[in-house]
């Protein structure tokens, strides 16, 4: 009787469900505009409220975001993860599956590149041209172990009707404890203080071209950005991501167009876990350079939902996304740095973000699949 | 009905609800006597569970009046109609899996004592309730009901009801989900009912258990009653042709061409449906080049499942389908695409179009593999949009805007808009499943007239309706189905609506007369 009740009682829900199905890219980017300069204005009156100058707090954020080269870089440095992760998302968000793995995808794959590169580097010549093949054998690594931890969730929702968010979530963990476990143990590098693993040779790293930061590379952004133009242009130009999108919108159209649907959640979630591994294996190289305790590590694959949100699961809005996100990240080091006001203000304003923002496209999605707003959608 | 004085269980008065603009009640009167089974009969999207969920309150009628036991009520939600008494059977169930059957009937309705549920008064309730009619429902009480079979689970259903003091209940096609044998139990158990002094009103599709079971029949076809009869008075074949369509077009189309090799030959097919019964039950069927194969019957007599082994998409039991002497029986419905079989289907709302995409995305629907749209994985937007244009232009969609979603058309235009494109799919098969359904009579001559076009130039159709003239005048062979099988193949210049009729409702007119032409007859 449950669904009686409320089917009668939507209707105030029904019409907001329609609106929010209704609204053209356009609006709903200026949605998203809006709602980031309303998360901020509430965030400056809360800081304001605890005592601090709202000001001079709007002042550190841009400082700390876009102040200088080592501010740009820092923020490039988080856009770049929150690109590869958010498009990893937006990927299976767009098959109407909710990946929620990201972050243990990113960790495996992570760890694989530091253990494949530490594998084969004792096999190829040091220098540049090792280098790049141990660069390419890592990230081939990444790509292939990120793939395979999403398939197999991917593989349980289409064969035995696992619920894809509970599996992936506890995959997480998973994910989380054993690459824990093996940093400590097994692959505990020599005279490591910290649970680390051994450090990949100098020679494999990404060049620094623009900025001469330790953790970021030119290239690793690029890297996110090609990946993302890459996937938006399967999810747009291909067959293969119409069958996707189809699969997304309506699966049993896609089924009447030939599309296995079975093999398309497999596929799709595998795709996921590539791009997240990906976004592993530059952590590692960019900015790690070893594999540490993965329970320390940030949350990126779980900012990822947001980012892809915010993005509207389109891969290019990814990066501008990834970029307001990577700007607040930035902004939060820095300000824990440099001034008294507490960090965990940024954290409130990005939640604040994240609210305003991502909350209408949640609605939209958990509309499209409960059929409110109409079921002719 | 009887000269009755005695005040009508349930009353109701020109009845019209509408969705948008499809008029899903359409000024329908129904009257249930106290202690009877009424039965309303009609075909998928007549309006049955419309017109019911407007008595249970979950829609608001646009007009009309609700009468119980000659009072007028307006229900707001289906809490007002239990508390006045009336109660549903949904045709999925509302059962809480992993809970028991005692906590599923008092779910909501717990007898309590100071805040605390009493179940031991709840449970003599319900005891009492199984005794009098008689439910072995008794010994499951404690049983999840994840572990009882579907009739039990629909007696829980009913038990519940009636603990909620349910005088009048609506099963919602009741028998779809049921075995025969536990059909046969669950009448009996409506008899039990109307005996205690209960009113049923008992939807469904199954023309045999509504003359067996019911006291009066009431048939809808298009959202509107087109009768009420008493069953003891009426006929299976009198209710089909009640149910089924009857507009009067024009003539049969004459055919220019003869029937070349066989292209589609089924052989010994069976199929189970999605509730896991088997809805086609050993069909043979040869399809030439040049040919219409109409296969008419009553909804829900396996059409869909036949449709679906056909087209592909769903995996038959046993038996073959050949295509050109090839056997494509375990062949995906990509390649079968990509091999020249097009499909209307049945269901062009979750099946044919993707509501939110605009007409150019959906032009592409079926064809992402194909040459021009596709070629080595890519796609050509631009001859996509082309062939978009093409279809709303040669096809008379309205609006004509290839940029509209097409969850924004009407039926009728979403239905020429699939039709289009499965005719430009330059194929060698077509399976048309309803190919004129909810179409203005305009399209429908010009659907047919395209339809006549391929057959002449070498086409093997099928076409699946349940319109006999549709079927009469398109066909150059019917297949009459009934209960999963062919139960005769006829001429149509040979046979009269009423031996269709006779046959649709499952009995062989050859037993009686000898008019129609014996099976397999064809040019």
């Amino acid at each position: 009787m449950s669904d009686a009740g409320s089917s009668r009682d939507s209707g105030l829900l029904d019409r907001i469900a329609a609106r929010l199905l209704d609204a053209s890219v356009l609006e709903r980017l200026a949605i998203a505009i809006a709602s980031t300069g309303l998360a901020l204005l509430i965030g400056l009156v809360i800081v304001a409220a605890a005592g601090y100058d709202a000001i001079q707090f709007l002042g550190y954020v841009l400082e700390g975001s876009f102040g200088d080269s080592s501010a740009i870089s820092r923020t490039l440095k988080f856009t770049t993860l929150f690109i590869l992760t958010g498009v990893a998302v937006a990927i299976a968000f767009r098959a109407g599956i909710f990946n929620i793995g990201v972050q243990g995808q990113f960790v495996v794959g992570g760890f694989t590149t530091v253990i494949s590169i530490l594998w084969l580097a004792p096999m190829v010549p040091e220098g540049t041209v090792g280098g790049i093949i141990l660069l390419l054998f890592g990230f081939l690594a990444a790509a292939v172990a990120g793939g395979a931890y999403a398939a197999f969730p991917g593989a349980l929702k289409a064969y035995t009707n696992t619920n894809e968010i509970i599996t992936t979530i506890m995959l997480n963990f998973i994910a989380i404890g054993a690459v824990g476990w093996l940093v400590e143990g097994p692959f505990r590098g020599e005279g490591q203080a910290a649970a680390n693993t051994e450090r990949i040779p100098e020679y494999v790293s990404l060049p620094q071209i623009v900025y001469d930061v330790p953790d970021f590379s030119i290239v690793g952004l690029a890297v996110a950005l090609v990946v993302a133009i890459l996937i938006s242009v399967v999810l747009v130009r291909t067959s293969f991501g119409y069958d996707i999108v189809t699969s997304g919108y309506q699966e049993s159209a896609a089924a009447y167009a030939g599309v296995d649907a079975k093999r398309m959640i497999v596929v799709t979630m595998t795709i996921s876990g590539m791009v997240a591994g990906i976004a592993g294996a530059i952590f590692a190289i960019m900015i790690q350079g070893y594999y540490s305790n993965p329970g320390g590590i940030a949350t990126y694959g779980y900012d990822a939902i947001a980012v892809s949100l915010l993005a509207a699961n389109n891969p290019i809005g990814a990066i501008p996304a990834g970029l307001l996100f990577g700007g607040l990240d930035s902004a939060t080091s820095y300000i824990g740095l440099s001034s008294n006001i507490p960090p965990e203000l940024i954290d409130g304003i990005v939640g604040l973000v994240v609210l305003f923002v991502a909350a209408p496209e949640l609605f939209r999605m958990a509309a499209r699949r409960t059929g409110l707003g109409g079921d002719d959608r | 009905m009887t000269d009755d004085t005695r005040t009508p269980a349930v009353r109701l008065e020109s009845i019209s609800k509408r969705f948008g603009d499809v008029v899903a009640n359409d000024d329908i009167d129904l009257s249930v006597e106290q202690g009877t089974v009424h039965a309303l009969v009609g075909e998928n999207g007549s309006g049955k569970t419309t017109l019911m969920s407007v008595l249970y309150g979950l829609y608001d009628q646009d007009s009309g009046t609700i009468s119980i036991d000659g009072e007028q009520r307006t229900f707001d939600s289906p809490r007002d109609a239990m508390d006045a008494g009336v109660g549903m059977i949904h045709q999925h169930f509302q059962l809480v899996e992993p809970m028991t059957v005692m906590q599923n009937i008092v779910l909501g309705h717990e007898p309590t004592e100071n805040g605390l549920v009493n179940a031991s008064a709840a449970r003599g309730e319900v005891e009492e309730i199984c005794s009098r009619y008689g439910f072995e429902v008794d010994q499951h009480l404690d049983t999840p009901v994840r572990d009882l079979d579907l009739g039990v689970r629909q007696r829980v259903e009913i038990v519940k009801s009636l603990y909620r003091g349910a005088d009048i209940l609506i099963l919602d096609e009741p028998t779809a989900v049921l075995t025969p044998q536990e059909v046969n139990r669950l009448l009996d158990v409506m008899e039990d009912l109307t005996a205690a002094g209960r009113s049923l009103i008992f939807i469904t599709h199954k023309l045999g258990e509504a003359l067996a079971v019911a006291d009066g029949i009431t048939v809808l076809r298009d959202g509107e009653a087109v009768g009420t009869v008493n069953a003891a008075e009426t006929s299976e074949q009198e209710l089909a042709r009640m149910m089924v369509d009857q507009e009067i077009l024009s003539d049969r189309r004459s055919r220019e061409t003869e029937s070349g090799d066989p292209v589609l030959e089924v052989d010994g097919l069976r199929v189970r449906g999605n509730r896991g019964l088997e809805q086609v039950r050993g069909i043979d069927i040869t399809v030439r080049e040049s040919e219409i194969l109409g296969i008419a019957g009553v909804q829900g007599n396996g059409q869909s499942e036949l449709v679906g082994a056909l087209a592909g998409g769903r995996s038959p039991e046993s038996g073959t389908v050949q295509f050109r002497g090839e056997d494509i029986t375990g062949m995906n419905r990509r390649r079968r695409i990509e091999a020249g079989i097009a499909y209307i289907p049945e269901d062009r709302q979750t099946q044919g179009l993707v509501q939110d995409y605009d007409l150019v995305h959906n032009a592409l629907l079926g064809n992402q593999t194909i040459s021009p749209y596709a070629s080595r994985g890519f796609l050509d937007w631009g001859a996509v949009r082309d062939h978009a244009e093409g279809i709303v232009r040669d096809y008379d969609v309205q609006p004509p805007n290839p940029s509209a979603k097409a969850g924004s058309l009407s039926g009728g235009n979403q239905q020429k808009f699939i039709v289009g494109r499965e005719i430009e799919h330059d194929p060698d098969v077509m399976i048309a499943s309803h190919p004129t359904r909810g179409v203005d009579i305009g399209s429908i001559e010009s659907i047919h007239d395209r339809l006549v076009a391929l057959r002449d130039e070498g086409l093997a159709i099928v076409v699946v309706s349940s319109k006999l003239d549709e079927i009469q005048q398109l066909s150059d062979r019917i297949a009459v189905m009934y209960e999963g099988e062919f139960i005769d193949t006829v001429d149509p210049t040979n046979v009269t609506e009423e031996e269709l009729g006779l046959l649709m409702a499952g009995r062989d007119p050859d037993a009686e007369d000898e008019t129609a032409e014996p099976s397999g007859a064809q040019a």
